[in-house]
């Protein structure tokens, strides 16, 4: 059997020494036709994501406002240093954080034992999981604005049930302990279908042999779960949390139509906090720092988090 | 080869850079300070032109779309009126965010009032000072109601500096009406708060299951911060010392820390459950549905509580009225209201022929005859004369609350910290109102944030936190 690598080691090159198909002009080289086709999407991605990326951490750097305009004055490092160590920030920080271990957490045991518990069906599988997609296919502002009407203290469908079992009134987005795991559970609601459909590719692709070989060893169902089952589908399903993590860390849309942050300010998440910041006060310079070092958080982590499952993958 | 390699690094580059440059470029809001209006209104275009509102989602603006071009274009045929039309949460964003591209697709932006002070220092609307002089009779107005929806430097309460300059027109006056249920407190309204809380209180023993208030308390907009603000000013507090910009030790001074207390441990348990992130809808859907004894809202935003449809006080406007009543807001220390209402502007980046027709518009619509038709189509107006005329008084149950009201009004601050003011009493009520917070905290900490930022104008660096 040939090396497949040797034949697509140096592609381009390969490809740049082939003569020009006939009827094709002469100039137009398979890398100018490449450079042609690549840069229309090469323009979007510089004007709509490196640009902004790159302005805004200029930006940072700047007092500038959006609408007082003029000149941006540069007070260096003092956007970074004013929010690192402002307790508004921190505050938020740690809304955020347990916003995101919380609901992360929840949606991860939920997503998977969904999955395992469809995985075992033979019939109804498919049906099953696409009614389970659904809640991630709607528009988080249209999740808000509907749970926002189930959870309200007086008129909400929960405390209506929860009344006709003889429990009292909860006011779900009003009260401290219950506004964030409100936010939560709404969360979890939505997401879990994610995880769940990674979490079922997974469990879909081991191989069943191994799951012969354990009955013929007559393993019990516990023993095969912690022994084939978890070990197999864990990677996959750390991946699924990295990117829900990530997604989760820059909640904003349920926050602002469900509890606007409240009480107080109890349940601003830190993308809440920068839309106050840019929006409220015009802050552009701040605004921008505050978003480039929650950029940086989330690169940074990602990378450590990467690193332990590549780390898994060599193990 | 690696030629075409660099090249296309190169163009990327390049791209990049003339992509920066076009940005930079593009900032063209160097200047603060507000353009100048005509004092004469210029040619008129016969060109079919759509002169553009931009408002906050509520009764009032439909009112206005709809009287504006029933009425308008029997003078200016070729013109449309369009009135749009954002959620009340993000007003002020959808104004300011397009005042900051310096392009907008509103020619008239109703702003509140203490939005002048920002939208005047970054030049965002015209300044009409002379416009004024020349085509309106300033005279027909009370002179704080003219100030209020128009002057920057904001003017002290209750008066007019004829000498600052002027920036709007008012549009639509409001303030807070007292709505009570004469069938189950009576038919005379309480005429203290101490008188109203004690009411409140025995309306609520008395009924089981309607709660003794309704009142504003969501930390969205200015809900909660309308609310605490109210209170203050009846019972003898300030918001601030706006000549020294003081706001620490004033707000919450002894008045203040009353006024906070009345509010969080008086008032806060008559309310119903869950009512912590009430604002003007869910305040009309307690009383339309019977389950408030007295309720506070705007009078612009009452006007649906006397719609059947909506209402299960009765099957007719008039079984509702023997209901409802309405009334000026107690008094306790003081006589103070809200000032409510909102004022039209002319966006600095209209075409010309679009400012020329706004200011035609606002000369047309201060007319003392269209102020009559304005009152009687459900607007509130400013003149004098037109509230006082009865096509005003008759059009509405609230519409005398108004008038009596007008002598009573005391504004928050117009400056262009206003936004992030308003954010700091709104968040620290919203969370003493809900049990986040000890109600004197969070009245120091709204003196020492709000302090701080006004405190903080000008500094370089980590401004907004």
């Amino acid at each position: 059997m040939s090396d497949p690598v040797s034949l697509t080691d140096h592609p381009v090159q390969e490809a740049s020494s082939t003569p020009p198909a006939p009827g094709r002009s002469r100039h137009l080289s398979d890398r100018w036709l490449t450079v042609a086709f690549i840069s229309p999407a090469l323009l979007l991605l510089l004007a709509m994501s490196v640009f902004p990326l790159l302005w805004a951490l200029y930006l940072s750097f700047t007092d500038y406002s959006a609408t007082r305009g003029g000149p941006a004055t540069f007070v260096w490092f003092e956007n970074f240093t004013a929010i690192l160590t402002s307790a508004q920030v921190h505050l938020r920080a740690f809304t955020t954080l347990l916003y995101v271990v919380g609901a992360v957490t929840l949606q991860t045991v939920l997503g998977f034992s969904i999955a395992y518990l469809i995985s075992r069906r033979v019939r109804g599988r498919g049906v099953l999981t696409t009614l389970f997609l659904v809640p991630m296919m709607l528009s988080p502002v249209v999740v808000g604005l509907f749970w926002r009407f189930m959870l309200d203290a007086q008129f909400g469908v929960i405390n209506s049930m929860l009344g006709s079992i003889g429990l009292g009134q909860v006011e779900w987005l009003t009260k401290q302990n219950t506004a964030l795991i409100s936010l939560i559970v709404v969360d979890t609601w939505q997401w879990t279908p994610f995880i769940m459909l990674i979490a079922l590719a997974g469990l879909t692709a081991v191989p069943k042999y191994l799951y012969e070989a354990a009955s013929i060893d007559r393993a019990s169902e516990w023993f095969r779960f912690r022994t084939i089952t978890l070990p197999l589908v864990w990677p996959l399903l750390l991946i699924a949390v990295l990117f829900r993590a990530i997604e989760a860390f820059r909640l904003f849309d349920l926050v602002y139509i469900l509890t606007s942050g409240g009480p107080g300010v109890s349940t601003e998440t830190l993308s809440f906090h920068v839309y106050k910041v840019a929006f409220l006060g015009f802050n552009t310079g701040t605004a921008s720092a505050y978003g480039i070092l929650m950029v940086l958080i989330v690169i940074v982590l990602a990378q450590l988090y990467m690193r332990y499952l590549n780390k898994l993958k060599e193990d | 080869m690696r030629y075409p390699r660099r090249i296309g690094q190169l163009a990327a580059a390049a791209l990049l850079v003339a992509t920066s440059l076009t940005a930079c470029g593009g900032d063209d809001g160097g200047t603060a300070g507000a353009p100048k209006a005509p004092a004469d209104i210029p040619e008129l275009t016969k060109e079919p032109l759509t002169l553009s509102f931009i408002w906050f989602d509520w009764p009032p603006a439909k009112a206005l779309e709809a009287f504006a071009n029933a009425e308008y274009t029997k003078e200016r045929s070729n013109v449309t009126v369009k009135v749009n039309v954002v959620p009340n949460a993000n007003w002020h964003d959808a104004m300011f965010t397009q005042f900051a591209a310096r392009k907008t697709d509103f020619d008239i932006p109703i702003l509140d009032s203490q939005h002048i002070g920002e939208a005047v220092t970054n030049g965002n609307i015209l300044d009409i000072t002379d416009f004024v002089k020349k085509n309106i009779d300033v005279n027909a107005y009370n002179p704080y109601l003219l100030a209020a929806y128009g002057q920057f430097p904001q003017a002290e309460t209750g008066q007019r500096d004829e000498n600052a300059s002027l920036y709007g027109l008012p549009l639509l006056g409001d303030t807070w009406t007292m709505i009570y249920r004469k069938d189950l407190i009576g038919e005379t309204p309480p005429a203290t708060w101490d008188e109203m809380i004690a009411a409140a209180q025995k309306c609520q023993t008395e009924n089981p299951g309607v709660s003794g208030l309704a009142f504003h308390q969501a930390n969205g907009s200015d809900a909660a911060a309308v609310t605490y603000n109210t209170v203050n000013g009846v019972y003898g507090g300030n918001l601030w010392d706006s000549k020294a910009r003081k706001i620490e030790g004033v707000i919450n001074d002894a008045a203040g820390q009353e006024a906070m207390d009345v509010l969080v441990n008086k008032m806060k348990p008559l309310t119903a459950a869950g009512s912590g992130n009430w604002f003007i809808d869910e305040v009309n859907a307690a009383v339309a549905q019977g389950k408030a004894c007295i309720a506070f809202n705007w009078i612009a935003a009452s006007g649906g509580l006397l719609d059947p449809e909506q209402s299960t006080l009765g099957k007719t406007r008039e079984e509702i009225l023997q209901k409802l009543g309405f009334a000026t807001l107690p008094k306790q220390k003081t006589d103070l209201v809200p000032l409510g209402g909102m004022g039209m502007h002319v966006s600095a980046y209209s075409s010309p022929e679009k400012q020329a027709e706004a200011l035609n518009f606002m000369k047309w619509f201060e007319q003392a005859d269209i102020q009559k038709k304005w009152a009687a189509a459900g607007g509130v107006p400013a003149r004098t004369d037109a509230l006082s005329s009865p096509e005003f008084l008759n059009a509405g149950p609230f519409n005398k609350v108004y008038a009596d009201s007008v002598s009573r009004m005391r504004d928050m601050w117009n400056v262009p910290e206003y936004a992030r003011l308003i954010d700091i009493e709104n968040t620290n009520v919203n969370a003493a109102l809900n049990g986040a917070k000890d109600p004197k905290t969070a009245l120091n900490d709204i003196a020492k944030e709000q302090q701080a930022v006004l405190d903080s104008a000008g500094k370089k660096g980590g401004g907004g936190l």
